[in-house]
């Protein structure tokens, strides 16, 4: 029996007619979610890919085989890059579309998804605005962790402080800035017959890097369904004139060390910075941050400041997932959020005054001590080592 | 050419002004608030707009009275003609799509609705959800341009040129160029700076500045508070009743447990940095140490 409120709709990022790593995440985190879903209210739910781009039909069975159960792609020029204005039509059309539902299930009702994915990074972020604002509905952002349940709220509005049961529910789990703590976000289904809206899709952005793609299944069938979208010609005037790829600054990937500061530098800011830097080209490292120090908290110099105290720089959930060979974390208290990102390096170095700090149980070895006065004794012990092979890169 | 900006109160992370409790979270009662950094970089990017094209700016906030603080702040980096406070306590409590109602509103009373840009920051320093802007510009109905690095406006033509940082995590980067007529709402990038090549822009620069000093020391003078009546707003779409999403709740992550046998070492003891250093480069592995 068709509901008006269902299916789990993702919207996947691209480039060069390939899924972006986050897209495959996303759908990984979907099939799990629905199967879960599916099983506990003997449902038959899809997880929908929503793919728009230009020449984009080859990538559909792609993404059937790493779990949507069914591809809804608009494929044309004008949709050859991502442009917010024209993006967010197409597919606000496209989740709002009772016709292309059912070329996948019985639609009969089906009035808007019920929930919907995209990605946290600097195309999906806006989009996933933009689209939640056309469908007036709510929008959590950098979810990690995604919960199906049956609810029963509390609250001084959506409830006037009476207990009420909100099923299939989102939980939306979001790490705050301090990476301490948790935020479970719901967008809860409208009960005030004063106000004209369905909250629905309840919709999330997803932090890239945090869940599991599933293994390709080239057995997996499913429906791709091709959808002929319609421009406004106002909205055409937004034309994009050179699109150049650049290399990040910073480079992770091709460094087999990775040293990384936090707001231990605090005492002497620009000097711990120095040395740090010191000791990264000694080990011919990278030079990573926690995500605190992107706020730039201190005052150094501008030069300081803007090599180093930048978010490309950050490592966790917030920034880069890294795993290189060697992790040295000074002067970093180790919130969830930057163990995220660097739990899979192969040996860990932390240099800290407290024992205390949750960075040392993710170190294999703990040098307890402020950086300012461990650097530079630890400098002049691999100087004097100095290999007789350069590492190679 | 009537530039809008949306700043933000918010709580100041800089060293010395921020406080952390015990368990590391932000201690909210002990931290001081200030105009958040994105916001700051917005008010330079609208700065841009008065130093080279004569723009008037309008700085708006939503929130309590005490972020006329911000506005202050914002003036003296902009020059701003006018600074808009919305206020009123049925604002509370709204998530991003309630907040965008309400600065929608807001903006379309800035110079009789006629305004050609809106700057916004990359996003709250507190809340970081980045979604606000985009949401407000929906509701205006102008076109949105993110992670914008630099622009230009052409007047006669009515369009701007914006350059765009798009950030694929782990990807790479791309630098977009793009082209769309007026009106559009900006959300400037980080890495936004404004730079005056031309003496007569230097000129201005210096002119606007100093006039900027004197404004921000009087600011009371040009600014306007409304509440939700005199906005026009729907009680129903802003705060709490015009908020699909609502905080269920609020936990401390739990600590991953740990998944390293951990050896510590003084950090004062030369032998033992010794063994550490030797660690060091046999992990990185292909080193013969003489």
């Amino acid at each position: 029996m068709s509901e008006k409120y269902e299916h789990l709709y993702v919207v996947i990022e691209h480039e060069d007619g390939k899924p972006i790593p986050v897209s495959l995440e996303m759908l990984g985190e979907a099939r799990r979610l629905m199967e879960g879903f599916n099983n506990k209210y003997s449902s038959n739910e899809n997880v929908v890919a929503v793919v728009l781009g230009h020449n984009v039909r080859k990538m559909c069975e792609e993404l059937i085989f790493f779990g949507a159960d069914a591809v809804i792609y608009a494929d044309s020029p004008e949709l050859q890059h991502t442009r917010n204005l024209v993006d967010t039509k197409v597919i606000s059309r496209i989740a709002e579309s009772r016709e292309l539902a059912g070329k996948f299930s019985d639609a009969a009702e089906f009035v808007k998804p019920r929930y919907m994915f995209f990605a946290a990074d600097s195309i999906g972020r806006h989009l996933s605005s933009t689209v939640l604002a056309e469908l007036e509905s709510g929008l959590a952002s950098d979810i990690n962790k995604l919960v199906i349940e049956d609810l029963e709220i509390k609250h001084e509005h959506k409830t006037k402080g009476q207990s009420m049961k909100y099923e299939k529910t989102l939980e939306m789990y979001r790490p705050d800035f301090s990476g301490f703590l948790w935020t479970t976000i719901l967008c809860l289904d409208n009960r005030n017959p004063a106000i004209a809206r369905e909250y629905y899709p309840q919709a999330c952005s997803i932090i890239p890097g945090v869940f599991a793609q599933i293994a390709r299944d080239t057995s997996r069938r499913g429906t791709i369904i091709d959808y002929q979208p319609t421009f406004d010609e106002h909205d055409l005037k937004v034309r994009i004139l050179e699109r150049k790829i650049v290399k990040s600054a910073v480079d992770f990937d091709s460094h087999k060390g990775i040293v990384s500061f936090g707001r231990g530098i605090k005492d002497s800011p620009e000097q711990n910075i120095k040395l740090v830097a010191e000791l990264a080209e000694q080990l011919e490292a990278e030079v990573g941050i926690s995500l605190p120090i992107s706020k730039k908290p201190f005052a150094v110099s501008e030069s300081t400041s803007s090599e180093y105290m930048i978010p490309d720089r950050v490592v966790g959930t917030s920034g880069r997932k890294v795993a290189p060979l060697l992790y040295v974390a000074m002067g970093i208290s180790g919130a969830m959020q930057h163990i995220a990102g660097m739990k899979e390096a192969g040996f860990v170095v932390a240099i800290n005054p407290d024992e205390n700090a949750p960075i040392k149980d993710e170190s294999d070895i703990f040098i307890k001590g402020r950086m300012e006065d461990v650097i530079p004794l630890l400098l002049d012990e691999l100087r004097s080592q100095k290999p007789a092979i350069k590492v190679k890169k | 050419m009537n530039a809008a900006v949306i700043v933000k109160l918010e709580p100041d992370f800089s060293e010395g002004n921020v406080s952390y409790n015990a368990d590391g979270t932000l201690n909210r009662a002990e931290t001081k608030s200030i105009l958040g950094p994105h916001s700051a970089i917005a008010c330079a990017a609208a700065f841009y707009a008065k130093v080279k094209y004569g723009a008037r700016i309008a700085i708006t906030t939503m929130g309590p009275p005490v972020a006329d603080m911000a506005l202050q702040q914002a003036q003296l980096i902009s020059d701003a003609d006018e600074l808009h406070l919305y206020s009123d306590r049925i604002f509370a409590g709204a998530d991003t799509l309630a907040t965008a109602e309400v600065l929608r509103n807001g903006i379309s009373k800035v110079e009789g609705g006629a305004v050609d840009v809106v700057f916004s920051g990359h996003r709250a320093s507190d809340g970081e959800t980045g979604q606000t802007g985009p949401q407000t510009a929906w509701k205006l109905g102008f076109t949105f341009l993110g992670n914008v690095v630099d622009y230009d406006i052409d007047i006669e033509m009515r369009t701007v040129r914006a350059r765009r940082m798009i950030s694929l995590q782990g990807f790479y980067d791309i630098i977009e160029e793009v082209e769309a007529p007026l009106p559009v709402f900006i959300a400037v990038d980080p890495s936004y700076k404004a730079s005056f090549r031309t003496i007569s822009q230097r000129l201005a620069f210096e002119k606007y500045r100093k006039e900027a000093n004197l404004r921000a020391q009087n600011f009371k003078q040009h600014l306007k508070v409304f509440n939700a009546q005199q906005l026009g707003v729907d009680p129903k779409f802003v705060g709490l009743p015009g908020s699909p999403t609502i905080v269920y709740k609020v936990e401390r992550i739990p600590k991953a447990k740990a998944s390293r046998k951990t050896e510590v070492v003084d950090g004062s003891n030369r032998e033992e940095l010794r063994k550490v250093a030797a660690k060091m480069y046999e992990i990185l592995g292909g080193m013969v140490i003489k």
